[in-house]
């Protein structure tokens, strides 16, 4: 009898523990009062509607979505033929190229973030923008290739084969046969490459410079000096956004057998 | 048939890094030539294949198709078909687009591409299936797609690799016929890969058996299946009994030395199908270690000097009990002489 | 297989190169500035960095959270893992569904709510106060635990979905086998699953491990400049101090720490690709 309540009674308190904290701050964001608290005081929309209106959120989520889907095409546009080269071609030094674009998976992002701050921004005066573009290029890049090396293991070379052998060139059979076909794959690392970038904090602490910011950077710099609930808010409507696109990528991808 | 040589393969040598899967391999193909490829797993067809098409570049030798050589030529201007053993049809493409593809890369468009493909699935019986995407096709139909693609190519040579092995018994003799009849009406020189003698036999105008990446034996199917030169190929085209010959007598696996009667041929080794083996009478006795039932014949696993022999004998005729004792013979008359053994 | 080199080098090359100049350069010339005084190869910069206490502590400290996070997600992944995977198909997906979720949020907002709950007059003061274990709130937040508790629900995730793929992976009738043959629930556990699932917790401990060790979110949020975790002091070191050779140290001991985990899990999967 313990035994049998054990089980889902282990269930409810972990998924309390893992999801619960999410309920909160979506209640507290619906708080009529001026400070963050649970349970929250009356019910209003003003928190949600003010983080539309703060200028500097606006600013910084402009940033993060150029930085998320401009970082992470950029990484496709360098993932792809690299993944390509390395599943269909006799490519030299095959395993150093892996290890190379597969490399800043390892690194933490703080460190990249330090290094091109020091040798890139601080000597040759590179741009805050450009910088952070490159870094979560960079940071996406591993993510891209492994998604898209899944998806063309997963595709038979014999399909390229059969194009050539039909009068297309190499290049030609690339596009018009193994791209209609890793297409799937394609858009789930991009959502993959896009969730990672969007959400990332260590790589983007080091560069950050007037007016240039991402999100969840400016987050953190807000509710250091503010304690009102419109970070809660902001958290709430980034995690349902977050949600809503693995939800329908799962939905109209299956998204999960590619990840 | 024209005997005139229209692909040669000369001194061909096809490795893969340093293993070497085929050597030194001379074959000669008439125009309008059924040939078999056959031979166990392994010993290199699809290789040869691949090096045909271009899908590889020979380490050494030369491909000369209709006069020039094409060992240099790419893959996708040399106007060969091949059909793959998992038919690599384009899961994205209908039927249609997928027999379309090659001749729009060669500039067909409108009411002449529409034309030939259409044709192309008519040959192959799949005009009711144009507009089907290819995985909702079962297996048989996936492989007369890929057939159809090939064909409506007008390829110089058409080649299969293991064309009927992904299908089931009965769906494997349709395709014979149909491929047979498909390459008798367009005249089309093909050849095919196989691992199942009965195919290569039944199909074939002329066999090549391979063996660990060179040619064991060339000949007609009655030529292999009736005078093997080997033990290997007499073992793969069906003689259950091989026996190399040492000293004038024939020698068993176990070492035993049995005389026969009669003179033996100068050869290498004898080889006896089931049905050659004489039950009932002879100077050999053996135990009946196994019986089947095959329909119109009885076939008998012995247990003998020679170690275990599988003879036949007419379903009609009255059995033989398991474990009864037996007189058999084996006469070199029937046996057929083998130059090579082992 | 395509033989043309040519060809592969030039798909290959751009994105090599890239990671190269942008990502594998710098932070080598970064980690060489940790071994670098005045121009000269040495280690004082690891023996300074040493000798300070307050480095040491939060070295340590940062050891510390690691393990204690890694060891409870450990306990808590098996039983919750356990108990996802006795459930019917159905909800066994959504259950696993809903542990992955958290993955995709914002760990920004994960961690911020932790602020609601912990806070001076957070749920678990209020509750504290109204049951009367407390006469005035109790000091959660920026203390270890807080960091303690915002890594565990950030990785405890990442844990469950690694045990739960092991004990799938477990022969079907091991645990019956082992109730029928007289044991109790713990040495079945320490006797049957521990062993069988070894590689799963390895694979989990590890991603937990290092997702601790390099936290830079929850120990700003909740730990603040009280509890510093080593990604927070290298933070501290660059922006406050402006001593590049202390964070190129700490940079070595994150990456070093990083890479023999990538490496053990990359055994682990040749291992089993092996076998
Ligand atoms: N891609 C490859 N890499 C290395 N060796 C190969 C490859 N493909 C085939 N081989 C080897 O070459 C030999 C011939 O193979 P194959 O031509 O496929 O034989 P078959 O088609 O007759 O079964 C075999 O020993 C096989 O192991
Ligand atoms: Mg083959």
């Amino acid at each position: 009898m313990t035994q049998r309540l054990f089980a889902p009674l282990t269930l409810l308190l972990v998924m309390i523990f893992l999801i619960g904290p999410f309920f909160i701050i979506v209640a507290a964001s619906f708080s009529a009062g001026e400070t963050l608290a649970f349970p929250p005081e009356g019910f209003s929309l003003k928190w949600i509607s003010k983080v539309f209106i703060v200028e500097s959120f606006r600013q910084s989520f402009a940033v993060s979505m150029f930085l998320a889907i401009g970082g992470t095409l950029s990484a496709l546009l360098l993932g792809i033929p690299a993944s390509y080269a390395m599943s269909r071609y006799k490519l030299p030094l095959s395993e150093t190229v892996r290890f190379m674009v597969s490399a800043p998976i390892i690194v933490p992002g703080i460190i990249v973030g330090l290094a091109l701050l020091r040798y890139f921004v601080i000597p040759i005066g590179l741009s805050i923008t450009l910088a952070l573009f490159v870094a979560h290029t960079a940071l996406v890049l591993p993510y891209a290739v492994r998604v898209v090396s899944a998806s063309l293991a997963n595709l038979r070379s014999d399909m390229e084969e059969a194009a050539v052998l039909l009068g297309s060139s190499r290049l030609g059979a690339f596009f018009r046969v193994v791209l209609p076909n890793i297409r799937g794959g394609i858009l789930a690392a991009f959502i993959l490459g896009f969730v990672t970038s969007f959400n990332q904090v260590p790589v983007s602490l080091f560069l950050s410079g007037p007016g240039v910011r991402t999100l969840p950077i400016d987050m953190l710099g807000y509710m250091e000096i503010v304690f009102d609930p419109s970070v809660a808010a902001l958290s709430s409507l980034l995690a349902f956004l977050s949600i809503g696109i693995v939800f329908a990528a799962e939905r109209f991808l299956g998204f999960s057998r590619y990840v | 048939m024209s005997d005139a040589s229209y692909l040669f393969l000369d001194k061909l040598s096809l490795a893969y890094g340093k293993t070497i899967a085929v050597k030194d391999l001379d074959l000669n193909i008439c125009k309008g030539e059924l040939l078999a490829l056959l031979g166990p797993s392994g010993c290199g067809k699809t290789t040869t294949m691949r090096a045909i098409a271009g899908l590889m570049t020979p380490s050494s030798g030369r491909i000369i198709l209709d006069g020039a050589d094409i060992t240099r030529v790419p893959a996708n201007r040399r106007n060969i078909g091949l059909v793959f053993q998992s038919y690599a049809l384009f899961p994205h493409l209908t039927v249609f687009e997928n027999v379309a593809f090659g001749l729009k890369l060669h500039g067909l468009r409108g009411e002449e591409l529409t034309r030939r493909v259409e044709d192309g699935l008519e040959t192959v019986g799949l005009a009711a299936f144009a507009n089907r995407k290819t995985p909702e096709l079962s297996g048989g139909q996936q492989q007369r797609v890929a057939l159809a693609r090939s064909m409506v190519m007008q390829p110089k040579v058409l080649m299969l690799d293991e064309p009927l092995s992904n299908l089931d018994a009965r769906l494997r003799l349709e395709m014979r016929t149909e491929l047979q009849r498909v390459q008798k009406e367009s005249g089309v020189t093909m050849i095919f890969v196989t691992h199942d003698q009965v195919e290569a036999l039944a199909l074939a105008d002329r066999i090549v058996v391979m063996r660990d990446g060179a040619i064991e034996q060339i000949g007609t199917p009655e030529e292999i299946y009736n005078s093997p030169v080997s033990s290997f190929v007499a073992d793969f085209v069906g003689f259950e009994n091989v026996f190399a010959i040492s000293d004038g007598r024939l020698s068993t696996k176990d070492g035993a030395d049995i005389a026969l009667a009669g003179t033996l041929p100068k050869a290498k080794g004898l080889a006896w199908r089931p049905r050659a083996i004489e039950l009932g009478t002879g100077p050999f006795t053996g135990v009946v270690r196994g019986v089947s039932f095959a329909g119109g014949t009885r076939e008998y696993v012995l247990e003998s000097r020679f170690g275990s022999i599988k003879a036949e004998a007419d379903a009609k005729l009255p059995g033989y009990p398991l474990n009864s004792e037996l007189a058999f013979d084996m006469p070199v008359a029937a046996a057929a002489p083998l130059q090579r053994f082992g | 297989m395509f033989q043309n080199r040519a060809e592969a080098l030039a798909l290959a090359l751009p994105a090599a190169i890239f990671a190269a100049l942008v990502f594998i350069v710098p932070v080598l010339l970064l980690l060489s500035e940790g071994f670098k005084v005045a121009e000269q190869w040495t280690l004082s910069a690891f023996v300074d960095f040493f000798s300070q206490p307050l480095n040491r502590t939060v070295f340590l400290r940062t050891l510390k959270l690691g393990a204690m996070v890694t060891l409870v997600a450990a306990v808590i992944g098996y039983a919750t893992a356990y108990a996802i995977v006795s459930l019917p198909a159905g909800a066994k997906g959504r259950m696993i569904g809903l542990v992955v979720l958290p993955l995709m949020i914002s760990p920004v907002a994960r961690t911020y709510a932790w602020i609601v709950i912990l806070g001076r007059t957070g749920i678990v003061n209020q509750a504290l106060m109204a049951i009367g274990l407390t006469d005035e709130p109790i000091r959660i937040l920026f203390t270890e635990t807080a960091v303690f508790i915002g890594l565990l629900q950030l990785f405890l995730p990442l844990m469950v979905i690694s045990l739960i793929s092991a004990l799938e992976n477990l022969p079907r009738d091991a645990v019956p086998a082992a109730r029928v043959l007289g044991a109790n629930w713990f040495q079945v556990f320490w006797k049957v699953i521990l062993p069988l699932t070894r590689e799963g917790l390895v694979v989990g401990g590890t991603l937990v491990f290092t997702g601790s060790m390099t936290a830079y979110i929850t120990p700003a949020i909740l730990g603040g400049s009280k509890v510093l975790m080593l990604e927070t002091l290298l933070y501290q070191q660059v922006t406050v101090a402006n001593n590049f050779v202390s964070a190129s140290v700490i940079a070595f001991i994150l990456i070093i720490m990083s890479v023999a985990a990538n490496i053990l899990l990359k055994r682990i999967a040749t291992a089993r690709n092996r076998t």
